[in-house]
């Protein structure tokens, strides 16, 4: 009995087939809003779907001289990593479906292996536009993951645990604590931008200057995979959010909690997607000045504050 | 069922690559007129896409000088199948002006296969979108039209199914 629900938990709620549905719906909610900001009608609702089908359909090229193996694994191994962060994730109350003392840092890197295969994409596809693209997805993660982790460290700090469902029932508890943490849910959407390589964090994919970076030789299915590795992520990454610095479900009744996740995340992507429209590309070397000099010394600022408050108050 | 689902699929997102075989850069303009907000390609589920591996649709734009017809074919054969070609513009549909001269083949047709034309000098945003919507509705329903094995001409005397 308990592996059904097992594979239940995996393969249909909260994981593929719900998480599926939800990213296909929360690209179309980021590229409708892109969309309406610049006054166009904007896609469809079938959009993500159609898009993703034709992809399914389409012939596969994998270059003569990139490794066979590696080009058809890795973008289920980005699938995959961002499946299982998922499962860590509180949903509909305060209690993930597995969860245990530490797994705000496993959620945290298994949200870093796609970034490691979208680099290993372009480095095993050989092409220039390729290899050029995956050297600055590396570069890029350097400068985002130092501000986000210490941004999400602020909230474990004050709640005295590494399991986000511990920290999500302490800030349930006191949900006036959660006003101490603006400065880190700030710098953690800015910093998420660029985990999601989207504008201004878009260097990788810069197709202006490098066609497509990583993916610039992959095609069919595995772009399909890709993209769809992409999407959920969005969904992880706005849970996240929604979870250390929103206070989740707040431990309502199960189907408010669930409605209340739905609107938390799509509030995340609705201001991703405004920072996508107000702002343009930055280059790679402003990139890692903003981030280390500007990004990284707020969040250890927000740090200080949470240390400050632990001390006095809690 | 699975082809139908598959049709409608390539039918809704055709993602196109924008490819300049030695126009004079107004039919590029134009292009970019109709990919850009007040024309609003995207509603169709166009998309803009940097590499041929990525895209099914070429939008070819003026006509193949004898230095762009390797590189025309090499783009064409890095594409995955199924894949367009549109010829946006009188140069590319038949050569133009430049038809005879010393350095051009030809409209885009010399080289490799058309799936539409889209004459115009330049071809206006309104007249591309037709194209493409006409050319996405051939692929859609073949039965509608009364040579479907023919390209797709706008405007031409020899415009069918209309």
């Amino acid at each position: 009995m308990e592996i059904v629900w097992t594979l239940l938990y995996m393969l249909v709620f909260p994981g593929f087939l719900f998480l599926t549905t939800y990213g296909m719906i929360c690209e179309w909610v980021d590229r409708k809003l892109y969309a309406r900001f610049q006054s166009r009608l904007g896609p469809p609702w079938f959009q993500p779907e159609a898009d993703f089908i034709k992809l399914l359909s389409k012939e596969e090229i994998i270059p003569e001289a990139a490794n066979p193996v590696m080009f058809r694994l890795l973008p289920l191994f980005a699938l995959a990593s961002v499946l299982t962060a998922f499962l860590y994730l509180p949903i509909w109350n305060t209690a993930a479906i597995y969860s245990f003392s530490g797994d705000l840092i496993v959620v945290f890197y298994l949200l870093t292996i796609p970034t490691l295969t979208f680099f290993l994409a372009g480095w095993h596809s050989t092409s220039l536009f390729a290899t050029l693209g995956s050297v600055r997805n590396v570069t890029q993660l350097f400068a985002y993951e130092v501000p986000l982790l210490i941004s999400l460290l602020g909230p474990a700090l004050l709640s005295g645990s590494w399991s986000l469902s511990e920290m999500n029932q302490f800030f349930v508890e006191r949900p006036i604590l959660l006003l101490v943490n603006i400065i880190g849910f700030f710098v953690a959407l800015i910093a998420v931008q660029g985990k999601l390589e989207r504008v201004p964090f878009d260097i990788p994919e810069a197709e202006t200057e490098i066609v497509a970076g990583s993916f610039t030789e992959f095609s069919g299915k595995l772009l399909g995979i890709f993209r769809l590795a992409i999407d959920l992520e969005l969904v992880v990454a706005a849970t996240l959010i929604s979870v250390v610095f929103l206070g989740g479900s707040f431990g309502l009744h199960p189907v408010l909690g669930f409605i209340l996740f739905i609107v938390k995340t799509l509030l995340i992507v609705a201001i991703l997607a405004l920072f996508r429209t107000v702002m343009a590309r930055i280059r790679i070397e402003q990139m890692m000045k903003f981030c280390w000099r500007y990004l990284a010394p707020i969040s250890l600022f927000q740090l200080l504050i949470n240390i400050l408050v632990k001390a006095w108050f809690l | 069922m699975l082809e139908k689902v598959v049709k409608w699929a390539r039918v809704k997102s055709p993602w196109v690559l924008h490819f300049n075989t030695g126009a004079c850069n107004a039919c590029d303009i134009e292009i970019l007129a109709a990919l850009a907000p007040r024309f609003d390609l995207e509603r169709f589920g166009v998309q803009l896409k940097g590499t041929p591996r990525h895209a099914d649709v070429i939008l070819c734009s003026g006509p193949v000088t004898r230095q762009i017809k390797d590189r025309l074919v090499r783009i064409y054969e890095q594409m995955p199948e199924p894949k367009f070609i549109v010829a946006v513009g009188t140069c590319a549909c038949s050569g133009g002006v430049f038809d005879g001269c010393y350095n051009v083949e030809g409209g885009i047709d010399s080289t490799i296969p058309v799936a539409a034309y889209i004459p115009g000098c330049p071809a206006r945003p309104e007249a591309i979108i037709d194209g493409v919507v006409k050319l996405l509705e051939k692929i859609d329903q073949p039965e509608k039209f009364q040579e479907p094995e023919q390209p797709v001409m706008i405007g031409g005397a020899n415009l069918d199914g209309q």
